[in-house]
């Protein structure tokens, strides 16, 4: 008893040695695809009343496309919680966001369970969903190269050679159009369901996140890539079709506002004079860490537009490294580097207005319109007439509306944050129709008793 | 639950006899000669486009008219209004020309050639002289019944059951069905729920043959008839099927077999019990004999003794009987050597025994198990006392060292150290939170079942491997 006792004062002092912080119990490695999934599991097992691991399909060579949702209630939307998510490793050789959700994954069940205030709030509020990576396939043709340095390319696309981030439909082309012509302005993808599983060209890596934005109604989302430094935001496709070109989306404001929201936190992003990450860049587009996606390089049928034009989803890219797929141990740096920008970016979904959607009877209206006065951009109602509208500070004119239903508008000042409920009561075309004939029955009634007939 | 577990024997059942025949040896009723075109047709390799979709048709057709009720058009002609069920009838019927046996012109042209199939079945029918004149009447493969009236979605359902009984090939289903689903006739549910309804089928048919062995003229169906059952088409399909089987009652009379006349018997009493009052009726001496090399089914049949598993138990007897009649019966036509039908059932014990361990989560507690099981025990006692040993130390120290003692070994993690690690921090939580909170201590047992209801469900969907889940509901266990 007294030899193992040493043995263990030993060991613990060699552990103290190179253990570090309260970020003790993490540990700051690759993960290749079973070490992912182990990592998840271990959260999982720590954590099973907050935590819960789904997949939402599988890569094209089998592997699962695995998801941790963090929330007080796992596994259930509850009407009026905003639903978050990350995606990372879409390009399989830009690893660190792929690292960096495991990590926060254990990040936020150690905080959680060490009563960390912030944390316990953004977990009872708000069900985050954590991919930390979409190309499984990709990573690991990536991480099985030989070497110190890892290839520019080798790895990016799927296992059928697929660019991920330029296989999901183009929207923007069809918003343009609208934009000049009239049309809708929103939920651009028609005929969801059937358009993408009879199209062959999608991988099946898309079709899972695409069939995923479909279930689920996120509101807010990043996606996480390396590369370079900074926060992206829509659109990342040109008007024009020109390589550069500022492509500012109806929600400009708010997209910026959240993009900044991210590189305020992290150091290297928001370093105003930060070189950069090789000497022929052109980051003339890059301020304050954050940049315009058409005005740094234009991006056709990526992720994060095909979010915010076919879902109520708003989506910003983010480049976490110069190095696509740097040494292993600078990723405890690059964690130190993020971890609150991504903290805080969650954050950020509780924002703007939100409330309810009802009729006069109190049932929820779900696939309601709220349109907001100015911005050329309408969300929708879930399922049980709940939403959430991102807005920056200011006043605006919020209207609901609904088919067979009288549109209602309301008066709203918005902070910069918390979120302002709003909840609209319809009034169905029936109702005010009989409201009418009800008038005017009692106006006829009234008259007749005054004159007599 | 029974029916699922019958499911998977009837399934275990057919598969392991599709690996081991290796030719149908069952016969074949004659065409009438109605069917000598028809007959004709399969003996040519190529079948008409037509006549490939009209059949396809039919056969969505009726999957969908036993779904929903609703007959909807044929695909030929790219329509999908709903049709007067009438209608749809008579386009079966007219099909029924052209609808060729492509079931097993299609087995011919993919796995055996049409010729032998024919030829085999016209020798095995010309063996029994006697009952050529009974053998005329129901074709299982066209799509109309004796009388000429069409079939209804239940019919064609029975015809496939009874095709692949006679023919001992469960492929018979899963070509068509793929068939089916390839040319985007059916959705994959409806596939399943087909292959549920041809499963149910089926199993009515082994247990009623196994009954027929005894009874002659008039029966009391006791079964329930379930839905597949059209009356003119069973009576149909049971004349056919009598024959065949008294016959082999027959033969096996000359051969002085006792046991399965006896078990007959039994079946019948069984059937008898399955219907009513007359209960556990079945004395463990006679009928069971045979069942006496299956140590495991025996006692899986012991374990089912309480009153509401009365209709399992000898559901579960009546097919063991039936298993063992065929391997009785393929042994005796030589389809395979007696050393091949003893192992067989060898086998067929090992594996009832591993699946109601893991169906059924319980052991049949024979002394002489499978290696893996006793491996499991010994781990689980190095796991226990594992982590009693860490539970030990902890109290001990009770001090934050504990928890930098265990980061250099979880650097180099046994899976099974993570997990533990994992699982002891969250015990730990619970116990401060509980106390903070004022709770009286969490509920360890409701904690452990909600761990290996969400253990099992993880390993269904590919995300725990199963030896690890194994590894947590054991650690769990072990708290």
């Amino acid at each position: 008893m007294k030899l193992f006792l040493t043995v263990l004062l030993l060991g613990a002092a060699v552990a103290s040695a190179t253990s570090a912080g309260t970020d003790g119990e993490i540990s700051y490695e690759y993960h290749r695809y079973e070490e992912l999934r182990k990592a998840l599991v271990s959260v999982w097992l720590q954590c099973p009343t907050i935590t819960r691991i789904y997949t939402i399909g599988e890569s094209f060579e089998g592997r699962e496309l695995l998801v941790l949702e963090m929330s007080d209630n796992p596994g259930t939307h509850e009407a009026g919680e905003p639903e978050f998510k990350y995606i990372a490793n879409m390009h399989g050789n830009e690893a660190v966001g792929r690292e960096l959700l495991i990590y926060l994954a254990q990040y936020l069940c150690n905080q959680y369970q060490q009563g960390n205030e912030t944390v316990i709030e953004l977990i009872h509020n708000t069900r985050i969903h954590l991919m930390p990576s979409m190309n499984p396939d990709g990573f690991e043709k990536a991480a099985s190269q030989p070497g110190e340095i890892k290839d520019w390319f080798v790895g990016r696309s799927n296992a059928q050679g697929v660019d991920l981030n330029r296989n999901f439909p183009d929207l923007d082309r069809i918003i343009y159009v609208n934009e000049r012509e009239g049309g809708a302005n929103n939920h651009l993808l028609q005929n969801m369901k059937k358009a993408v599983d009879e199209n062959t060209k999608l991988a099946p890596e898309t079709k899972a996140v695409i069939h995923w934005i479909m279930d689920i109604p996120f509101v807010l989302s990043a996606n996480l890539h390396g590369g370079d430094v900074v926060a992206n935001y829509p659109y990342d496709e040109t008007r024009t079709g020109s390589t550069h070109e500022y492509s500012a989306s109806p929600d400009d404001v708010m997209f910026k506002s959240l993009a900044k929201a991210y590189s305020i936190y992290n150091p290297v992003m928001s370093d105003p004079q930060r070189p950069p990450c090789r000497k022929n860049d052109d980051d003339s587009s890059f301020k304050e860490g954050i940049t315009n996606g058409g005005a740094w390089y234009s991006v056709p049928g990526g992720m994060q537009d095909f979010n915010y034009l076919s879902s109520n989803c708003f989506e910003i890219t983010l480049e976490l490294s110069c190095d696509k797929f740097p040494d292993e141990d600078t990723l405890k740096t690059y964690w130190e580097q993020n971890r609150n920008s991504l903290v805080n970016y969650i954050e950020q979904v509780h924002r703007g207005v939100k409330g309810f959607v009802r009729d006069f009877q109190g049932n929820p209206i779900s696939n309601a319109s709220i349109s907001v006065e100015g911005i050329d951009h309408d969300i929708t109602t879930a399922k049980d007439g709940d939403y959430w509208r991102l807005l920056a500070p200011g006043n605006y004119k919020v209207a609901a509306s609904a088919p067979g239903y009288l549109t209602v508008i309301k008066k709203v000042a918005v902070p910069y944050s918390p979120a302002t409920r709003v909840d609209f009561e319809l009034e169905s075309l029936m109702e005010r129709k009989e409201e009418e004939r009800e008038e005017l029955m009692d106006w006829w009634k009234m008259m007749s008793e005054t004159l007599n007939f | 639950m029974a029916s699922k577990y019958v499911g998977l024997f009837i399934f275990f059942h057919i598969v392991s006899l599709n690996v081991m025949s290796q030719t149908s040896a069952f016969p074949t009723p004659t065409a009438s000669t109605n069917d000598k075109t028809v007959y004709n047709r399969q003996l040519t390799e190529e079948r008409p486009i037509q006549a490939q979709i009209a059949e396809a048709d039919s056969v969505k057709a009726a999957v969908q008219s036993a779904e929903s009720k609703r007959p909807t058009s044929s695909k030929v002609t790219e329509s999908q209004q709903d049709r007067d069920g009438l209608t749809l009838l008579k386009s079966l019927a007219d099909g029924q020309k052209t609808q060729v046996k492509t079931e097993v012109s299609a087995k011919g042209v993919q796995y055996v050639p049409d010729e032998s199939d024919s030829t085999k079945s016209r020798r095995l029918v010309e063996d029994y002289d006697s009952t050529k004149n009974g053998m005329d009447n129901d074709d299982p493969e066209t799509f109309r019944q004796v009388d000429g009236t069409p079939l209804t979605a239940e019919d064609i359902v029975q015809k496939i059951a009874n095709k692949i009984y006679e023919e001992d090939d469960r492929g018979v289903f899963d070509r068509i069905v793929s068939k089916l689903l390839k040319l985007g006739l059916i959705t994959d549910s409806q596939a399943d729920t087909l292959e549920y309804q041809v499963a149910e089928a089926l199993q009515d048919l082994i247990a009623k043959n196994a009954k027929n062995n005894e009874i002659e003229g008039a029966e009391s169906n006791d079964r329930e008839t379930k839905e597949q059952q059209d009356d003119q088409g069973s009576d149909t399909n049971t004349d056919t099927w009598e024959q065949p089987r008294s016959r082999y009652s027959n033969k096996e009379g000359d051969e002085a077999d006792d046991d399965v006349e006896e078990e007959a018997d039994k079946d019948a009493e069984v059937q008898g019990g399955n219907a009513g009052d007359e209960g556990n009726e079945v004395s463990p001496e006679d009928g069971l004999q045979d069942l006496q090399y299956f140590p495991n089914f025996y006692l899986l049949l012991r374990s089912l003794d309480s009153d509401q598993d009365t209709q399992e138990r000898e559901t579960l007897i009546t097919i063991m009987k039936t298993l063992i009649d065929f391997v009785k019966m393929m042994v005796k036509y030589g389809t395979i050597t007696p050393e091949e039908g003893v192992s067989y059932l060898e086998n067929l014990d090992a594996m009832i025994a591993m699946q109601t361990k893991s169906k059924l989560g319980k052991s049949l507690g024979l002394p002489d198990f499978t290696a893996p099981t006793g491996k499991n025990l010994d781990e689980d006692d190095n796991t226990k006392a594992e982590a009693a040993k860490m539970q030990r130390e902890y109290e001990n120290l009770k001090d934050s060292t504990k928890e930098e003692q265990q980061s250099p070994e979880t650097r180099q993690p046994g899976k099974s150290q993570t997990y533990l690690e994992a699982i002891r921090k969250n015990i730990e939580w619970l116990k401060k939170h509980n106390k903070e909170e004022g709770k009286d201590d969490y509920d360890l047992s409701k904690l452990k079942d909600f761990m290996d209801q969400q253990v099992d469900s993880y390993i269904e969907k590919g995300i725990i491997a199963k030896d690890e889940g194994d590894t947590i509901k054991r650690i769990y266990s072990s708290l």
